[in-house]
């Protein structure tokens, strides 16, 4: 049996939406996470390690805006962070 | 778990892994090969690395001193990247560093000449880029060097694929490799949550004679419980080794602003260090051969991998060794020397064992593991029966979701699309094993073989069973006939082996040809497995058929 069609999101707009926040949201947070940690560490021990923990994570952001019952607070969250992340890089 | 999760993982599961199946079924059944690059090589060339290695003496001195007949080699820089079987160099050979003695190139030839890195032709300058044999002492371009151990290799990355005219930051087999790539990862990880609550009762159930909609999808969950670790590390290193420009090209703008090459050499890449040219001739005589003896006596649980000469007959000439340990030693690390021909000084000696830096132990972890060259044949084995299992989790993937969907209350217009997409993704994938086959035992008749006699009966004959079998329109008649060319095709390729070159079992084990032995019976049991299948099938057809006999 395919998943049942009642949990899914049906209209395709929002769907696109939740496949951009994923994709790129999930990006840019998994991007500017590790550039603040390079700024913390030795750059390139951050670069190589990113490697492995990079595209894990982005995968896992790319589900958690499909799991999401409501996908702009997952948008929010995402962009939010993602300033965040880059705003420390900044000042650091 | 959540109901709402729980469709959730599965849509998502499900239009991740349909979506990249048929593209993941070649990557997974062209890498499992991959792992005896070397050997499949080594059959098809006739020439035993295995052999090759205790009698072959790598002669550098021979090679510069063939390459000066042709050429002035004064102040030129050379290349030579140790193949992995040791017995071959991709060499490349710059032009000259003496300004005066440099040709005039032209600007067109010198750009593409910055573009290509290692595997293109050369430009119009007199920059040198080609392949040599130790073993033959023979040096031969890349198309004429080109054999199914490299195509089967540069397959499971879809590198042919790159001629498409698509440029993102990458060639574009490339990047398509590492979509795939990441898109088996996210469906691995979907999937990994599906069965979470289930996993351990999962891990037990196979209930092969059923129902077919049961065979598969035990099959789909063991074997996809079985080889997570495994299938997860290759995602992921697969990503890294493939398309890591969608992290290294931000790292660069961001981290780095802008200088790859400050990167590279962070990541221990590349060496970007300039030797001067002094325009002072050399006064002393040298000889690689030498050199190269002493350091892997020195270095001895070690391999060789890059031999490089900096400034070719000036006083400021420069000889750069690079070295991996054996894996067995240890894990990572990369020995260098950096030795000046003028006094014969040592200028930098790094052992290959000692101390590797937390860059090299991530990179080489990655490398190792992808590559499974850590624990000899053994784990290339074992890693192959889990990329096979791999294909076989693709497919008994693609047959879910036809039989979840080959139901009444679905339109027809829907069903009658699904029945297509899976008679074409089961017809391209099944038709690579008898394909391959086909396509080394054609090698065996043709006396020269080249990049595109390889290309031309590979994808010919892949297209043409394709089409054959998707015109038939039966994935039944499509798993069997495949089954059965697999099983003939399989077992004529050690018997012709045998016939035409006189490569018996036999023969090749006296002659301590292991490698070429290793091939034969990897094809032979692929033969056995597929007959015992097909056996195994009709007997389950029969039983069927009695017990819906005594049914009535």
């Amino acid at each position: 049996m395919p998943a049942n069609k009642k949990h899914l999101t049906k209209s395709p707009w929002l769907r696109f939406v939740k496949i951009l926040t994923g994709t790129v949201g999930g990006y840019t947070v998994m991007f500017t996470f590790h550039l603040l940690l390079s700024k913390l560490f030795l750059p390139q021990n951050i670069v190589v390690t990113s490697f492995i923990t990079g595209y894990i994570l982005w995968a896992v952001l790319l589900l958690m805006s499909f799991l999401a019952k409501n996908v702009w607070k997952v948008l929010g969250m995402y962009v939010a962070l993602t300033v965040l992340f880059s705003g420390v890089c900044f000042i650091v | 778990m959540d109901n709402r999760k729980y469709n959730v993982y599965f849509h998502t599961h499900t239009i991740s892994g349909i979506i990249i199946c048929a593209l993941l079924y070649v990557i997974f059944f062209a890498g499992s090969f991959s792992f005896f690059k070397e050997d499949i090589s080594a059959w098809q060339k006739n020439t035993s690395y295995v052999e090759g290695r205790k009698k072959v003496t790598r002669d550098f001195d021979h090679l510069i001193d063939s390459l000066g007949r042709e050429n002035n080699l004064k102040g030129r820089d050379f290349d030579f990247f140790i193949q992995r079987h040791d017995l071959g160099a991709y060499v490349t050979m710059t032009g000259s560093n003496d300004t005066t003695l440099k040709k005039k190139v032209k600007p067109k030839a010198m750009a593409e000449g910055k573009k290509r890195r290692g595997r293109g032709r050369g430009g119009d300058d007199d920059s040198k880029y080609f392949n040599y044999d130790f073993a033959q002492q023979k040096s031969g371009d890349y198309a004429e060097a080109y054999d199914m151990g490299e195509f089967l290799y540069r397959l499971h990355f879809l590198a042919q694929l790159n001629s498409v005219p698509i440029r993102l930051g990458t060639p574009f087999g490339y990047l398509l490799a590492g979509v795939v790539s990441f898109l088996f990862l996210f469906a691995l990880i979907t999937g990994l949550m599906l069965h979470w609550e289930k996993i351990f009762s999962n891990f037990f159930t196979f209930r092969p004679w059923a129902k077919w909609k049961t065979l598969w999808t035990d099959l789909h969950t063991a074997l996809g419980v079985i080889g997570f670790p495994f299938q997860l590390i290759f995602a992921v290193t697969g990503i890294v080794l493939i398309a890591n420009v969608f992290l290294i090209a931000p790292y660069t703008k961001y981290v780095y602003k802008g200088n790859s090459s400050a990167l590279f050499q962070d990541l221990e890449y590349s060496d970007t260090t300039k030797y001067v040219y002094s325009y002072q001739p050399i006064e002393t005589s040298f000889s690689v051969n030498d050199l190269m003896t002493k350091v892997e006596k020195k270095w001895e649980h070690s391999r060789i991998s890059a031999v490089q000469i900096k400034n070719y007959g000036d006083a400021n000439m420069h000889v750069i060794l690079t070295a991996k340990p054996y894996a067995d030693e240890s894990f990572s690390g990369t020995g260098k020397m950096i030795y000046r021909v003028r006094d014969q000084k040592i200028l930098k000696e790094v052992s290959p064992v000692k101390n590797s830096s937390y860059v090299d132990k991530v990179r080489s972890f990655i490398y190792h593991l992808h590559f499974g060259d850590f624990g000899g044949k053994p784990v290339r084995v074992i890693f192959f029966v889990l990329g096979i299992m791999g294909c076989l989790i693709i497919i008994s993937g693609i047959l879910i979701w036809l039989v979840a969907r080959d139901k009444n209350n679905v339109p027809k217009k829907k069903r009658v699309f699904n029945f297509w997409t899976a008679n074409i993704f089961m017809a391209a994938c099944l038709s690579m094993l008898p394909v391959t086959a086909f396509t080394m035992i054609s090698l065996l008749f043709i006396s020269k073989p080249n990049q595109s006699d390889i290309y031309h009966l590979y994808f010919y004959s892949w297209l043409i069973l394709s089409v054959y079998f998707i015109a038939r329109r039966s994935l039944a008649l499509i798993n069997h006939q495949t089954l059965l060319l697999s099983s003939l095709l399989c077992f004529l390729l050690p018997l012709m082996d045998g016939i035409k070159r006189n490569n018996w079992f036999w023969t090749t084990f006296s002659q301590g040809r292991y490698d070429i032995l290793f091939i034969d019976l990897l094809f032979l049991i692929l033969s056995i497995i597929s007959v015992l299948v097909l056996f195994k099938m009709k007997q389950h057809a029969k039983t069927k058929e009695i017990k819906v006999m005594a049914q009535e």
